[in-house]
C-alpha cells in the first residue's frame, strides 16, 4: 500500500465509525453540536497518532505476552496528556466533552489500530494510519453532528464557550428536539450507516458488471 | 527464567517512563488549570453581584446557615465596594433533570436579587442546558425578586417563565434562587438586629 492509500483507507474504506462501527459510545453521546464533534475528533486523532507512533517504535521491544498491557499504558499516557492540556487551554470544551475524553483509553479504535496496524508496521506508516483513522472518525462525527445540530436546534456551529452564537438557519422553535436527545443519535447514525452500506453495495455491484 | 524477567523489566520501564512524562505534563498544566478555575469563579461571583469590587469568603457565617443538604449552599461570599459590604453571593448545587446544576446567586444588602450565574451543568443540550441563556436568567420575575417572597415557575402558579420543555431544569434554578433568598433573608435580619454587618 502506498502512503496515500493508507490514509484513504482510514477515511473511506475502513472508516472507523461507518465501516468498522467502532467507538460508537462517544459518537452517539457528543454529536449534539458540531463544536463537540471537532473537539472530540481532534482529541482522538492526537491520542491515536501518538500511541501509534510509540507502539510502532516499541514493536520489536515488547514481548507479545505483555503487548496489551503495554499498549494500554501508552494509550492511557497520551489520553491523560490530552485531557490535562485540554483542561488547561479549553476549559469550556473540556467540561462539555467531560467523561468522554478520559474514556478514549478504552476507545476500541485506538486499541484496534495498535493491535492491527501499528504493531506490524513502521513508524511512518503508523503515523499516517493514525492520521487517516483520526480524520475518518472526525469527519463521521461532523456528519452526524451537522445533521443533529441543524435539524434539532435550527443553528449551526453554536459555541457558547468561545463566545460564538452560531449561524441561525431557521427559528429554534421549529427544530426537531428529538434529534438532540439520545434517540436522535441512534436514528441519525442508523440512517447514515444504511446510506453508506447502500452506496458501498451499489459501487460493488457496478464493479462486477 | 530469563523470559519472565524480560517481561517484568519491559513493562516496568514502560510504566516508569509514562509516569515520568505524566508528572512533567502535570507540573505544567496544574497551575494553568488552577488559574482558569480561579478566574472562572471570580467571573461567576462578579456576574452574580455586579456591584461588588471585591469578594471575601465568609466561612464563619456559612456555618450559621441551615445545613447544606436542605439548601444546597456550599460556599458564601460577601461582596465589598470601597470597604462597604454591598451583598452576598451564595454558591449552591441543585439537582436538575440530567445533572447537578451549580450556580452563584447574588443578593444585595437591600435584599434584592442581584444576579444568577450558572457555574456548571450537564443538562440536555438545547433543552435544559438553556438555563444558562440570558433570556431565562434575566427575565422580569428574577429582576424584581426580593428576599420577601419566594419564587415559582408559572406552572406552579409563580411568575418565572420556565424554559419550554425544560420545566424540571427551570425549577432547579428557581429552587436555588429561593434557597439563596431565604438564607440572605435570615442573614440580613440578624445583621439588622445586631445593628451592623456580622463578622
Amino acid at each position: 500500500m502506498t502512503k496515500w492509500q493508507i490514509y484513504k483507507n482510514g477515511v473511506l474504506k475502513e472508516n472507523p465509525t461507518f465501516r468498522l462501527v467502532l467507538g460508537m459510545c462517544s459518537t452517539l453521546a457528543i454529536t449534539t453540536a458540531v463544536v463537540n464533534g471537532i473537539g472530540m475528533g481532534l482529541a482522538l486523532t492526537l491520542v491515536l497518532t501518538g500511541s501509534n507512533v510509540i507502539i510502532s517504535l516499541l514493536r520489536n521491544v515488547v514481548p507479545k505476552e505483555i503487548r496489551i498491557p503495554a499498549y494500554v499504558v501508552v494509550i492511557a499516557t497520551f489520553t491523560t496528556i490530552v485531557d490535562k492540556v485540554m483542561a488547561a487551554l479549553t476549559p469550556g470544551l473540556h467540561q462539555v466533552l467531560g467523561i468522554f475524553i478520559p474514556l478514549i483509553v478504552v476507545n476500541c479504535i485506538v486499541l484496534a489500530r495498535a493491535e492491527a496496524f501499528a504493531s506490524k508496521h513502521g513508524v511512518l506508516e503508523s503515523t499516517i494510519d493514525g492520521l487517516g483513522m483520526g480524520t475518518g472518525y472526525t469527519l463521521a462525527l461532523l456528519l452526524v453532528a451537522v445533521i443533529r445540530e441543524i435539524l434539532g436546534t435550527g443553528a449551526l456551529l453554536k459555541a457558547k464557550d468561545f463566545g460564538f452564537s452560531g449561524f441561525r438557519i431557521f427559528p429554534e422553535e421549529m427544530g426537531v428536539k428529538l434529534l438532540i436527545l439520545p434517540p436522535g443519535a441512534f436514528l441519525t447514525l442508523g440512517m447514515l450507516l444504511a446510506g453508506m452500506n447502500w452506496l458501498v453495495a451499489k459501487r460493488g455491484a457496478k464493479k462486477h458488471d | 527464567m530469563a523470559k519472565e524477567w524480560r517481561l517484568i523489566i519491559v513493562l516496568t520501564v514502560i510504566a516508569l517512563v509514562s509516569g515520568a512524562i505524566l508528572g512533567l505534563v502535570n507540573v505544567w498544566t496544574e497551575p494553568v488549570i488552577k488559574e482558569q478555575e480561579a478566574l472562572a469563579k471570580q467571573k461567576s461571583l462578579q456576574q452574580a453581584l455586579p456591584e461588588a469590587a471585591e469578594f471575601r469568603a465568609e466561612t464563619a457565617l456559612l456555618e450559621e446557615l441551615p445545613p447544606d443538604e436542605t439548601t444546597g449552599i456550599t460556599e458564601l461570599y460577601r461582596g465589598f465596594r470601597a470597604e462597604q459590604p454591598v451583598g452576598f453571593v451564595f454558591i449552591l448545587n441543585q439537582r436538575g433533570y440530567a445533572s447537578g446544576i451549580q450556580m452563584a446567586v447574588g443578593v444585595t444588602q437591600e435584599g434584592k436579587l442581584a444576579g444568577i450565574n450558572i457555574i456548571s451543568q450537564g443538562e440536555t443540550p438545547g433543552l435544559g442546558a438553556r438555563v444558562t441563556d440570558e433570556e431565562f436568567l434575566n427575565q422580569q420575575a428574577f429582576r424584581e425578586a426580593t428576599v420577601k417572597r419566594q419564587l415559582a415557575v408559572t406552572k406552579d402558579q409563580g411568575k418565572v417563565e420556565a424554559i419550554t420543555n425544560a420545566t424540571v431544569s427551570s425549577r432547579a434554578v428557581v429552587r436555588g434562587v429561593n434557597a439563596a433568598l431565604a438564607a440572605a433573608r435570615s442573614l440580613l435580619a440578624a445583621e439588622k438586629e445586631m445593628g451592623g454587618a456580622l463578622q
